[in-house]
């Protein structure tokens, strides 16, 4: 029925439909290779001469979540439009993939940004990037890296531990199960010999993590980086933020299964990071973006921080004023606090020391140990 | 495949949505079209009160069918979703079968069919004859088992019952899915599934909302309230409204007798602010002033 040339060029159609998906993993989406053939059969529902509807269809297609959702349409243009560039396979599987990262469209465009030079020329470690990305490059040491990363990932099982141990089903219980008491008296003929207890279930503690990440913390801001990782590998809802003059948000990043990839990634987040910290103004960014998804009435929030504030000491009290209404559990760790003669002198730290639940020494691994077992106490 | 027809069907069935008092976009609709020819649940998400849910009970009336809806909790499981033994029926039949001479395999035969069986949403709405439509409602709150659960029924519509066996579907469902977002869902599920991320509706749309949804509201003022709302959501506040939260303060105001927003009326706004602001910290933020400023700019 077709004739060769349209042949020809529904193949061509056919190859640069299939090829999007590519282009999108290449860009971080989660799509499979199944997607590529479903792509195919929207395509053939929608056609593809009325640009808008088939964006609208692939877009209810491909996308997964809402920050894919919003960077599709650029994606979309970027690939179907004129003027565009096909980009080799080479290049697309360059780990330029970070999410939330300026899209790897074109090349033409990847070199203006700064995260092309430091994910692809991590040996050349340009020396401005590796400035403004702080402590991260002390993640280079591998084999002291992998040490730290057992350490933690341990304690985190014992952290673990402790909730799997309160959520066991208790083999008595105020409630009886009817109708598991009743399924169970088949084997009996009938008669309930053995009961079934049914206990109320509790909501599941959250852990948030907002980690400093300032000049002024580049000695722990790695250490607790590291931490924060480790507990997301056991935690699967622990949410971790880091800041310093705004708040951005590390879970995906951190959960990397490769350290080399979620360094990479932290390293695209990291950049431009300059020596101001403004506590206050980033705990209200958390109150206003975060807080409503992220904190129910178990939650605990960690701040990681040495309390050297920038911005208005207000502020931050303020700040934490509300989010101490939200959450069951606010507790400060401050890595200098450990010292015999700390005391609490920024103004920061003293506008913030009301709302504290605890304020609590972090500045090595023995002093956490200490904190995190009582805090996960009090969320039971 | 005709492109033109397409075009064609997405402006009908926005016009049917319409009909129907819902006001979609096109990407919405175009996803809706979509949700049919492939037959995928459609998952949506955005903030509470964006009409999230309104999107099946809509979608149930333009085809003329019923609408399921399954309510998700924290512990829901999945017995409580699909299907449940009527015990109590089911221990009283045991007692009456005492004295029955009937063997026992065909006593259990008689306890466990259909007659005991109650049915829960999920089963209903695949052994339905006529394809309905089936609203999981807030699928976040159920725990990621109960997801995974989800999932292997969207694959295969069929559910299987230990004492019955396997049940398929008559009729595939159009599954819509909401999500407000405060646990991640898992990719596989978010792969099965068509996405649409609904946002707070722009000026232009919310107008046409409130339009439709209170026609005894005079031009002037429903232009007024919405810009009212609309500034009060780029604030920064806990609770943001939504359209829900709209309407019901339109009511408010009629009813009130406020035929328009102006500064010097700004006490009586403030009677009804109670419709539109939910917490106790959004509503410090309303002091008269502020009311006042919003509404001479309105």
């Amino acid at each position: 029925m077709l004739t060769p040339s349209a042949a020809l060029l529904e193949s061509r159609v056919t190859q640069r439909l299939m090829g999007f998906t590519a282009f999108l993993r290449a860009n971080g989406f989660t799509v499979g290779g199944g997607d590529a053939v479903e792509v195919l059969h929207t395509a053939e529902r929608v056609g593809v001469l009325e640009s808008q509807v088939l964006r609208w269809s692939l877009k209810a297609l491909l996308c997964g979540r809402s920050d894919e959702w919003r960077r599709f349409d650029e994606l979309f243009d970027a690939w179907f439009l004129p003027p565009n560039r096909w980009q080799s396979p080479v290049r697309r599987a360059a780990p330029d993939s970070g999410p939330g990262v300026r899209p790897a469209v074109a090349d033409s465009r990847a070199p203006r940004g700064a995260d092309s030079d430091a994910l692809c020329a991590r040996d050349v470690a340009a020396s401005r990037e590796v400035r403004s990305s702080a402590d991260f490059r002390t993640l280079m040491q591998r084999e002291h890296l992998l040490e730290i990363e057992a350490l933690m990932r341990r304690f985190a099982r014992r952290l673990r531990h402790i909730r799997l141990r309160r959520a066991e089903r208790a083999r008595k219980g105020r409630r009886l199960d009817l109708p598991a008491t009743i399924r169970r008296s088949v084997t009996t003929g009938g008669t309930p010999l053995n009961l079934a207890w049914r206990n109320p279930r509790r909501v599941r503690p959250r852990l948030v993590l907002l980690v400093d990440v300032s000049r002024s913390m580049a000695p722990y801001s790695f250490f607790y980086l590291r931490l924060a990782r480790a507990l997301s590998a056991e935690l699967t809802d622990l949410r971790s933020f880091i800041f310093h003059t705004h708040l951005t948000p590390v879970s995906e990043a951190l959960r990397e299964a490769d350290p080399w990839r979620a360094q990479e990634r932290l390293q695209v987040l990291a950049q431009g990071w300059a020596g101001g910290t403004r506590i206050g103004e980033s705990l209200e960014q958390f109150n206003r973006e975060h807080a409503a998804r992220c904190v129910h009435s178990r939650t605990a929030v960690i701040i990681m921080s040495d309390g050297y504030d920038t911005g208005e000491p207000q502020r931050l009290s303020q700040a934490l004023a509300v989010l101490r209404r939200r959450v069951r559990r606010l507790v400060w760790i401050n890595p200098l606090c450990k010292r015999a003669d700390y005391t609490p002198s920024p103004a920061g730290m003293q506008a913030a020391l009301p709302h504290l639940d605890l304020l609590a020494p972090g500045a090595d691994l023995a002093s956490l140990e200490a904190v995190l077992p009582k805090l996960i106490e009090s969320l039971r | 495949m005709s492109e033109a027809a397409r075009a064609h069907e997405l402006a009908a069935l926005q016009e049917d949505l319409a009909r129907a008092g819902y006001i979609a976009e096109a990407p919405l609709a175009a996803a809706l079209l979509l949700m049919q020819d492939l037959g995928r649940p459609l998952l949506l998400e955005g903030d509470a009160g964006v009409g999230k849910t309104e999107v099946a009970k809509v979608l149930a009336t333009i085809r003329g069918t019923r609408l399921i809806r399954l309510q998700c909790y924290e512990g829901l499981d999945a017995h409580a979703a699909m299907y449940e033994w009527n015990y109590q029926r089911q221990l009283l039949a045991i007692k009456l079968l005492e004295h029955d001479e009937r063997g026992i395999a065909q006593k259990e035969q008689d306890i466990f069919s259909e007659r005991y069986l109650l049915r829960r949403p999920l089963l209903e709405a695949i052994s339905a004859d006529t394809a309905l439509v089936l609203l999981i409602d807030e699928i976040d709150r159920a725990d990621e088992a109960f997801e995974a659960f989800l999932l292997e029924l969207l694959s295969d519509f069929q559910l299987s019952i230990p004492e019955l066996g396997t049940v398929h579907a008559r009729s595939r469902p159009l599954v819509v899915i909401t999500s407000n977002g405060t646990r991640e869902l898992s990719d596989a599920l978010r792969r099965r599934c068509l996405y649409q991320y609904i946002d707070y509706p722009d000026y232009e749309k919310e107008f046409a909302i409130v339009r439709r949804k209170a026609p005894e509201v005079a031009s002037a003022l429903a232009r007024q309230i919405v810009a009212f709302v609309q500034a009060v959501r780029r604030m920064d506040l806990q609770k943001k409204p939504g359209i829900a939260e709209t309407l019901d303060w339109t009511a408010a105001l009629l009813r009130l007798g406020i035929s328009t927003l102006e500064a010097g009326g700004a006490e009586r706004i403030m009677e009804t602010l109670s419709a539109l602001i939910k917490t106790r910290d959004d509503r410090a933020a309303f002091p008269r002033e502020v009311v006042a400023r919003l509404a001479a700019a309105c």
